[in-house]
């Protein structure tokens, strides 16, 4: 009788060794999980402010200095970055959001089924594919690097998260309201673009912002498709651009140290710019798809 | 067509099939010239001859292939286990005030723009790599292979690894955590009522989810494998076929990335690139319908 028990207590004791040992490493790669995050934020932080602090206005506004000397500033990468989201958001969004009411309203046929499908595969697709697609099909042509070649490359980029979001919202639209809006006797589109666009476009809306984000923040498709001007801000839509990803990717292969300090500004500018689109959207709703 | 609505909406939506279905077509087309000159050559060797002369060209991405399944591999053994543990925290036993912020942390990290990895990686990690990783390993150890390369600047498989180890683990949380937490409530129960620590309990639910989690670790290795900017800044871009950690190298991503920019000047070379391109096409087309299957059989079977 006491043997057994003894025996009982040594299984029992070690069911609760491993219950402490998973227990603590649990803790410990949940930590190491989000120690990268803070440490590129505070990285960010600390390299990018006394920078930002230092050029002053002039950071904003100025062009690229020559190599090894003063600060200088990104004005034209920052205008370009943002005449890319515009432009890739135009070109982008009223295709997507037809797209997915399409996926929404036909989601048993053939190219319904196939849409969605296929926005999915595009939400995971390589960008530097993307970026080489554009450079031949607009670049090429062009003959020259171009706004509308970068833009061209980041409305397909965009297209899948809007499309997506689209249809996920239409989706949880109660069927109630449908119904009520087709026994008024409104036809379909009216029903779609009138009655239930309106109910969710908080959700759409979330799409649309997260695509623009995505805009202002790819680097790959802009490798091929911009130019990358620093020293010009804007000569037309299909001339050569900057934007602040590719400043930084270029800046970084440097080996002038005031290069990395211009760099690691940008950086900090590309991640206030990601946060204001990003937290508030975050905050209000609670599950969205990156 | 009775449906006149689906006709209006028709021309928008093969908009988008037909930008995909194009883009096959431009890969394919520009991709013919190399292999009419090399044939399947073009992904088995380890060439890279950028000659003035037509003839004298030949390319082989071999290297660049192996590259990136070398350094995606890397990241998935650093994101499973983090991923996973991290998606067993949030949802059992992460305090309910905490919680969401550890979700939102996780989900900014996961649409961080790409570049900010790429000039953490370049400027600390690496650096941070190099001295406390690799020169004790290769100082101490070096006769294994997989440490046997002097760490001379720290660009290296290692280092590409790591960083994307680092840029994947928020996404294939998202997809755990989400399975994890779908798991009715009365398994749990039933696993506690029994008289199952919490973590006997937590290996019977982990098996439970298993297939979201095959799909998760697949979605992340296709995110791995086509990053470019972030491992371009850190890999060292040497035409190189190593098995060690410490080696630079290439991968198909980054080699577009790097090698494009002058490829005009050359007969074969934009063909080259773009066969690169059509390896990785074909790569992730077949992981993301792979995952994407995993995925909805799953809930289909489950729910």
């Amino acid at each position: 009788m006491k043997r057994s028990k003894i025996k009982m207590n040594i299984i029992t004791n070690k069911r609760k060794l491993k219950e402490k040992i998973f227990l603590i490493t649990i803790f410990i790669l949940s930590f190491l999980t989000i120690l990268p995050l803070f440490h590129i934020l505070i990285s960010v932080f600390v390299k990018g402010f006394p920078v930002l602090i230092k050029g002053g206005i002039d950071f904003l506004t100025g062009t690229l200095p020559p190599p090894g000397q003063e600060l200088g500033g990104i004005g034209p990468a920052i205008v370009g970055t943002f005449l890319l989201v515009f432009l890739s958001s135009i070109l982008g969004i009223p295709i997507a959001v037809i797209a997915g009411i399409f996926a929404y309203e036909y989601p048993n046929s053939f190219i319904g089924r196939g849409t969605k499908l296929l926005l999915q595969i595009m939400m995971e697709f390589p960008t530097i594919l993307v970026g080489l697609f554009a450079m031949y099909i607009v670049v090429v042509p062009l003959g020259t690097y171009s706004a509308i070649a970068g833009a061209f490359a980041l409305a397909i980029i965009i297209m899948p998260y809007v499309a997506i979001a689209t249809e996920e919202a239409l989706r949880e639209v109660p069927k109630d309201y449908k119904e009520a809006a087709y026994s008024l006797g409104l036809t379909k589109s009216q029903v779609i673009f009138r009655v239930l666009i309106k109910i969710a476009r908080r959700g759409i809306l979330t799409g649309i912002l997260i695509g623009m984000a995505k805009a202002a923040g790819e680097t790959a498709p802009l490798l091929f498709t911009i130019g990358g001007s620093t020293r010009v801000f804007f000569e037309g839509i299909d001339k050569p651009i900057g934007a602040i990803p590719l400043l930084i990717y270029n800046l970084v292969q440097q080996p002038y140290e005031n290069y990395h300090q211009i760099a690691w500004g940008a950086a900090l500018l590309l991640l206030l710019i990601y946060l204001l689109i990003f937290i508030p959207i975050r905050l209000k709703l609670r599950e969205i798809k990156i | 067509m009775k449906d006149k609505f689906k006709l209006y909406l028709l021309p928008f939506t093969s908009l988008v099939f037909g930008i995909f279905i194009l883009m096959l077509i431009v890969y394919f087309i520009n991709s013919l010239k190399i292999f009419e000159k090399e044939g399947l050559a073009i992904y088995f060797t380890n060439v890279w001859n950028a000659a003035e002369v037509p003839e004298e060209e030949f390319y082989g991405v071999l290297a660049a292939i192996y590259g990136s399944i070398y350094t995606s591999v890397i990241a998935i053994l650093i994101a499973l286990p983090l991923s996973i543990s991290y998606a067993i925290f949030i949802v059992d036993y992460a305090p309910r005030k905490i919680r969401e912020w550890l979700i939102i942390a996780s989900d900014i990290m996961a649409g961080l723009p790409t570049i900010l990895y790429g000039i953490w990686g370049a400027f600390i990690l690496v650096p941070f790599l190099k001295k406390y990783i690799m020169e004790p390993l290769y100082e101490n150890f070096s006769f294994i292979p997989l440490f046997s390369y002097p760490p001379t600047t720290g660009f290296s498989y290692l280092s590409a690894g790591v960083l994307l180890g680092i840029m994947v683990t928020p996404f294939a949380t998202a997809i755990i955590r989400e399975a994890y937490r779908m798991i009715p409530h009365t398994y749990k129960e039933g696993l506690y009522s029994l008289g199952a620590t919490r973590y006997e309990a937590t290996k019977v639910l982990i098996k439970y989810i298993k297939p979201a989690i095959v799909a998760g670790t697949i979605l992340a290795f296709g995110r791995a494998i086509g990053e470019t900017v972030a491992v371009s800044l850190v890999i060292g871009n040497t035409f190189n076929i190593d098995i060690s950690l410490f080696a630079p190298g290439y991968t198909i991503s980054s080699l577009i990335a790097n090698q494009f920019g002058n490829a005009f000047i050359y007969e074969y070379m934009v063909s080259a690139l773009f066969a690169a391109g059509l390896s990785l096409f074909f790569i992730g087309l077949v992981i993301n319908i792979l995952a994407l299957y995993i995925l909805k059989r799953w809930r289909y079977e489950t729910f």
